[in-house]
Parts: C-alpha cells; sequence; structure tokens
C-alpha cells in the first residue's frame, strides 16, 4: 500500500476525537491509503463518504455553485468530514470530542497535497 | 461433499488466490449453505477486494440471509467498480422494490435491462415494477397535486427576505416543496434535487456502519454558497442553501426550522 499520504493522516490522528482518516478515489470509493482504528468499517464507509461528496459536487453544479470544499456529516455520537481534489477525498471520522474547527483547518492545508 | 465442492476446495488450499471460491460460494450459497458461502465470500475478498464479481456473490449471500443492507452495501461496491454490473442493478433493484421504494427500484432496473446482456427475467422485472410505479403514482395523484399547489411557498416565512432558499427533497430526489430560484430566475431545485437522489439513506448506513447513532445535518461548502441538510421522515431530506458568507450558526438555525416546518407538512415527527 502506498506511504505517500502517511504525513498527512498522522496529523489528523493528532486531533483529540478522530478515530480515523483516509484517502480515497473519489469516483470509485476506494481506499488508497487508511490510519483506523481497531473495529472501523474502512471499506464501506471510504465508499459512501465518497459518493455523498460526488453528489454534493454534483448538486453543487447543477446549481452553478463552483466547487465544492468541507463536507460534514454529523450525527449522534460524532462526525464525518470531507474534502476533495484532484480525484481523491480525505476523510476523518471523529467522536464528539473533536474540535472541528481545528480539524476543518488542517483539512483544508492538508488538501492541497492531495493534488 | 459433492465432486464440486471438494474439487474447489482443494484447488483453493492449493492456490489461495484463485479465483474458483466464487463458483464454490455460489454453489453452497445455492444450497443453503449460507455461513460457509459468507466464509468463502470473506476470504475471497480479502485477496480480490477489488472483484466486483466477489462483492456480488457476497451480497447474494446476504440477501439470502436477510441482511438487505448489508447486501446493498456489497452490491454498491461492485458498481463502483463496474458500473454496469449487471447483478448489482438488479440485486439493489430487487431489494428496493422489496421495500416498495418503486421509483428507485424502477430506476435500477432500468439500468440493468439497457445493458446488452440483460436477460428476460431483467426485463420481466423492469415490466413488474413499472406496472407497480404506475399503480402508486395513479394512487398518489391528489397528494401530488396538493404539494404542486401548496409546498412551493412552505419555507417562505421560515426563509425571511434574506438570500437562501429551502426545499424537501423525497428519496428519489423529486422536489415535494419550496423552491431553489437563482438571481437569474432558473429554478434548479430539480436539478440539484436529482443529484442528491439517495443521500440520506447512504448518510445514515455510514452513520450505522460507524455506530456513530443517527445522522442530523450534512452541510458543504461551494465557492460561492453554503449548504445544508437534514432528515426528515420517509428519507426525505430537507435542504437549505445560502450564500457563502452566512454565519454558519444561521444556517443550522434557518436548516432546523426549515426541518421543523417539513416534518408538520409530511404529518410526522423528523
Amino acid at each position: 500500500m502506498s506511504t505517500a499520504f502517511r504525513p498527512l493522516l498522522t496529523t489528523l490522528a493528532r486531533h483529540r476525537g478522530v478515530v480515523g482518516s483516509m484517502v480515497v478515489g473519489e469516483s470509485d470509493g476506494m481506499i488508497v491509503q487508511a490510519a483506523l482504528h481497531v473495529g472501523v468499517a474502512g471499506e464501506v464507509v471510504a465508499a459512501l463518504a465518497a459518493s455523498l461528496y460526488r453528489k454534493a459536487r454534483r448538486s453543487s453544479a447543477a446549481a452553478g455553485f463552483g466547487d465544492v470544499g468541507f463536507l460534514t456529516l454529523e450525527a449522534e455520537l460524532g462526525r464525518l468530514c470531507v474534502i476533495g481534489r484532484g480525484g481523491l477525498v480525505l476523510i476523518a471520522i471523529a467522536d464528539r470530542g473533536v474540535n472541528v474547527g481545528l480539524l476543518r483547518a488542517d483539512m483544508l492545508a492538508a488538501v492541497e497535497e492531495l493534488a | 461433499m459433492s465432486d464440486d465442492v471438494r474439487r474447489w476446495s482443494e484447488e483453493l488450499a492449493r492456490d489461495p488466490g484463485s479465483r474458483v471460491f466464487l463458483q464454490l460460494g455460489e454453489l453452497l450459497r445455492r444450497r443453503g449453505d449460507l455461513p460457509t458461502a459468507q466464509r468463502v465470500a470473506l476470504r475471497g475478498l480479502e485477496r480480490h477486494a477489488h472483484d466486483a464479481e466477489a462483492h456480488d456473490l457476497l451480497a447474494r449471500v446476504y440477501a439470502d440471509m436477510g441482511e438487505g443492507e448489508r447486501a446493498r452495501d456489497e452490491w454498491e461496491m461492485a458498481l463502483a467498480i463496474a458500473p454496469a454490473h449487471q447483478g448489482a442493478l438488479r440485486g439493489i433493484g430487487f431489494l428496493l422494490f422489496a421495500e416498495d421504494r418503486l421509483e428507485e427500484a424502477e430506476a435500477y432496473l432500468a439500468r440493468a435491462a439497457a445493458h446488452p446482456e440483460a436477460d428476460e427475467a431483467t426485463r420481466a422485472a423492469l415490466q413488474r415494477v413499472r406496472e407497480a410505479t404506475d399503480a402508486a403514482r395513479a394512487t398518489a395523484g391528489p397528494l401530488a397535486a396538493t404539494a404542486l399547489t401548496d409546498g412551493r411557498y412552505l419555507f417562505s416565512d421560515v426563509l425571511g427576505d434574506g438570500e437562501h432558499t429551502a426545499v424537501l427533497l423525497d428519496a428519489a430526489g423529486t422536489v415535494l416543496a419550496g423552491e431553489y430560484v437563482l438571481q437569474d430566475g432558473r429554478d434548479v431545485a430539480t436539478l440539484v434535487g436529482a443529484e442528491l437522489c439517495g443521500v440520506s439513506e447512504e448518510a445514515r448506513r455510514a452513520m450505522r456502519h460507524l455506530g456513530l447513532g443517527a445522522w442530523q445535518a450534512l452541510v458543504f461548502e461551494t465557492e460561492v454558497a453554503r449548504m445544508a441538510m437534514a432528515p426528515a421522515a420517509q428519507e426525505c431530506v430537507t435542504l437549505v442553501a445560502a450564500h457563502r458568507d452566512t454565519a454558519p450558526g444561521f444556517l443550522r438555525r434557518t436548516l432546523d426550522r426549515a426541518a421543523d416546518r417539513a416534518a408538520a407538512w409530511l404529518g410526522g415527527g423528523r
């Protein structure tokens, strides 16, 4: 497996509350590289998160709103954060303890490394 | 143990990377030995993670086990690898049909039937779903008419005069209420809705796999707007869009109010 994104994933893993992060192909939802806690269902979540990001991007295009940036899916006990560039998406899985503002800032910086 | 099971099992033992697990798993599934078929499929996937047939096999096993959501996940993986995969399109179509989600089922079966390799069973299934869809539409006629006449301005007082808009979409991406009018006067609600078809189910499944509970909001930023969605009854979603400079907290508050309005209009809780 590629190690090109290891530093990027390590940076995200340092955030309090982050239980996993992945770089995934946007079009096929396949994991390129992942750093996940044991028990996290990486494959399926990667596919679903990539699909959600694609839907967001297409709906934005349909409205003429341009590219999509940061996306977050909030749930009762945590959230999924996604950002994409160059056919790849960076995904972070976090519990309720995460500081979303800090995570968003790091993901916005990290996305430059995806292209 | 039959000759085929013995032969294929021995081949797998000699060569664990062999794709013969596909035949072995399918034979076991047809015989009803679902736990063994599941084990064979999962082991095959360990070595052939990007093989659409392997995901299709595991999906069929899950479907036979009554695990519809797991089957759907595997078929979606197969489609991500091979977008025209017949088994996956048919399988998801049948699952949706069984859940009475007729329009979505029709969409998947139509994709399968349009393929040159489509068989008679697929075309017959599509015909059956279309007949059921027509019957359902005939029954739902008055409701659809009400949505058209009354629903367009459902969110007007919730949104006020600000530069934001809201729509209520069903699971198939159909606009049930609200409008999405751009500055140039175009209403893009239908286009946006079509692209967001199935978003509620995918959000729900992602959170279920992560054990994070029910999804509450999906928010994303674009170059010119912030968009936010919340779940509503019957797999519907409420979508609010606002200018990019809108404060996230204000957007969330507007989304909550729009979602409450949608819930009341749909006649149930959120």
